[in-house]
């Protein structure tokens, strides 16, 4: 089969670029700001505008090793002080939900994939999609990767559109 | 397609509320008596909902993970040259732990490396369980051990419970009337994984084979699923392709159903959009009604279930159930187990993004 090949790429922050805008719906970390804006910014190169025509069969595949850090030590001192945490976590608690974000938003009828990494994030995300182009399940690929500091500011992310990959 | 000339289970193991092992699962999904109970575990005050399915005795993650893994790989009868050769699947909730959760578990089981590990919600272990499918059938794995696990802890039962997610009447009800919401349960389960040609030239016999596997997004909303079920009906499509079955030799669902109104509703859209009026004549259950909802490790736990349910030629009760609602037209499994009409089974996962799976299994 004939490897996939790129067909957009953005980085978030770029030069120029603040915080990314702030997400309804989200609440507390950046984390889900970030995913929303790299994606946006990385399908907007591709296809301007959006959302994709149905039946798009684009997967998004979203890696990152320590999840929504700011967001989950925010839940865990809530209940260790027998608070009770607010509801619109409880829609935040996985990365599906920015992942379902952004591919309602898009139109993106692929499958949804989230990983954690077990050697180099670009790459497990890259092995996943290409798995999922060869078997036929997806026709294209977000890859959406991120990290954000310990200290939960706002980190780094880079999306990349892949296309091609079918089995011959 | 030839895939489902590949994919052999030769070894399962669960562990839920309805005890250790295989046989408890069985037993416990066939007498239909739900495991939920008051939680112990830990401190509920304050919660609006206070039960879950949980084994008293269950200890922490890392362990269950590496005795559900131990237990799996003997009951293929893997030896350590075997598990030297066997990549590690594995399926929890995200954090920065699981990194090195994984790379322990592998070690601490002799298998190879953790060659993934899956965060994505409620279609985790399913989501696994096709990738693995994939590298298999294209070759470039003989053999995986795909482990999942989540046991009910306080932050993500907080979670639940602030975003009114669980039955407030203790109970789960999928495709009932009057269901009101979801209740969590303890799931730990690996799974063996093999092609045909290493099943074979080990000797081995195949409990079940992976037929078809199909996965698929609804491009709806963050967290609830299309209500037309369109995601996870292409996720069922592309399942029934690749097993080259037809819609009259599947005779079980194991629904994902969790007792939540519109996502039980949801699923039964997308079984009339796949089988039409023939999905009122197919039988469904959600065994979640007896051992709860597991979470990433749902698609584990109930893909043993239907393995086990369908070697065993009897198919587990939807618990709960109280009369039908007009939104799930489905031939739901209410009374008693009911005899296995086939051999073939589809067992569904859906989860928050609109990620669907579909995983459809044989038995000999």
């Amino acid at each position: 089969m004939t490897p996939p090949t790129v067909l957009a790429e953005a980085r978030w922050p770029e030069p120029g670029d603040g915080p990314p805008p702030p997400l309804p719906g989200f609440v507390h970390s950046a984390f889900h700001p970030l995913v929303a804006a790299v994606a946006d910014r990385c399908l907007t190169r591709r296809y301007g505008a959006r959302p994709r025509p149905a039946g798009n069969r684009t997967a998004i595949v979203l890696v990152s090793a320590s999840g929504d850090r700011a967001s989950a030590e925010h839940v865990r001192a809530t209940v260790a002080a027998g608070g009770r945490v607010g509801p619109l976590f409880f829609f935040q608690s996985v990365p599906n939900s920015i992942a379902g974000h952004v591919a309602a938003r898009w139109g993106l009828d692929g499958p949804v994939v989230c990983l954690s990494p077990t050697g180099e994030p670009r790459a497990d995300a890259v092995a996943e999609a290409e798995l999922l182009l060869y078997d036929g399940d997806a026709d294209e690929a977000l890859l959406v990767l991120i990290e954000q500091a310990p200290d939960g500011t706002p980190g780094e992310a880079t999306a990349v559109l892949l296309g091609g990959g079918r089995r011959p | 397609m030839a895939e489902q000339e590949h994919l052999r289970i030769t070894g399962v193991h669960a562990l839920s509320a309805l005890g250790r092992g295989a046989d408890a699962l069985l037993a416990g999904v066939l007498a239909g008596t739900p495991a939920f109970a008051p939680v112990r575990r830990f401190d509920t005050t304050g919660r609006r909902v206070t039960v879950a399915a949980t084994l008293p005795d269950a200890g922490p993650l890392a362990d269950e993970l590496a005795d559900a893994v131990d237990a799996a790989c003997r009951a293929a009868g893997l030896d350590r040259t075997h598990r030297a050769g066997a990549a590690l699947f594995l399926a929890v909730h995200g954090g920065p732990e699981v990194p090195a959760l994984a790379a322990n578990l592998a070690r601490r089981c002799g298998l190879v490396d953790a060659h993934r590990v899956y965060t994505t919600a409620c279609v985790s272990a399913s989501t696994a369980v096709a990738d693995a499918a994939t590298l298999i059938a294209r070759g470039d794995l003989d053999r995986v051990v795909v482990a999942a696990g989540y046991l009910v802890e306080p932050d993500q039962y907080a979670l639940f419970d602030a975003g009114r997610a669980f039955a407030p009447d203790g109970a789960v009800r999928p495709f009932s009337t009057g269901r009101q919401g979801l209740l969590l349960g303890d799931g730990v389960a690996a799974v063996v994984l093999e092609s045909a040609s290493a099943t074979a030239g080990r000797g081995a016999s195949p409990l079940a084979t992976v037929r078809g596997w199909g996965r698929a997004g609804d491009a709806y909303h963050p967290c609830q699923p299309d209500p037309q079920g369109r995601g996870l009906a292409r996720a069922v499509g592309a399942a029934l392709r690749r097993a080259g079955l037809p819609a009259e030799a599947l005779g079980y669902v194991n629904a994902n159903a969790t007792g939540t109104p519109y996502s039980d509703a949801a699923e039964a859209a997308a079984l009339r959009r796949v089988f039409g009026d023939r999905a009122g004549r197919i039988p469904v259950s959600s065994t979640k009604s007896v051992h709860g909802h597991a979470l990433e490790a749902s698609g584990l736990l109930e893909l043993v279930v239907t393995v086990l349910a369908l070697r065993h030629g009897k198919l587990p009760v939807n618990a709960g159930f109280l009369g039908p609602d007009e939104t799930c037209p489905l031939d739901v499994i209410t009374d008693a187990p009911r005899p296995a009409a086939t051999g073939h089974a589809l067992t569904l996962n859906a989860a928050f993004g609109g990620a669907n799976t579909a995983l459809l299994v044989g038995v000999p």
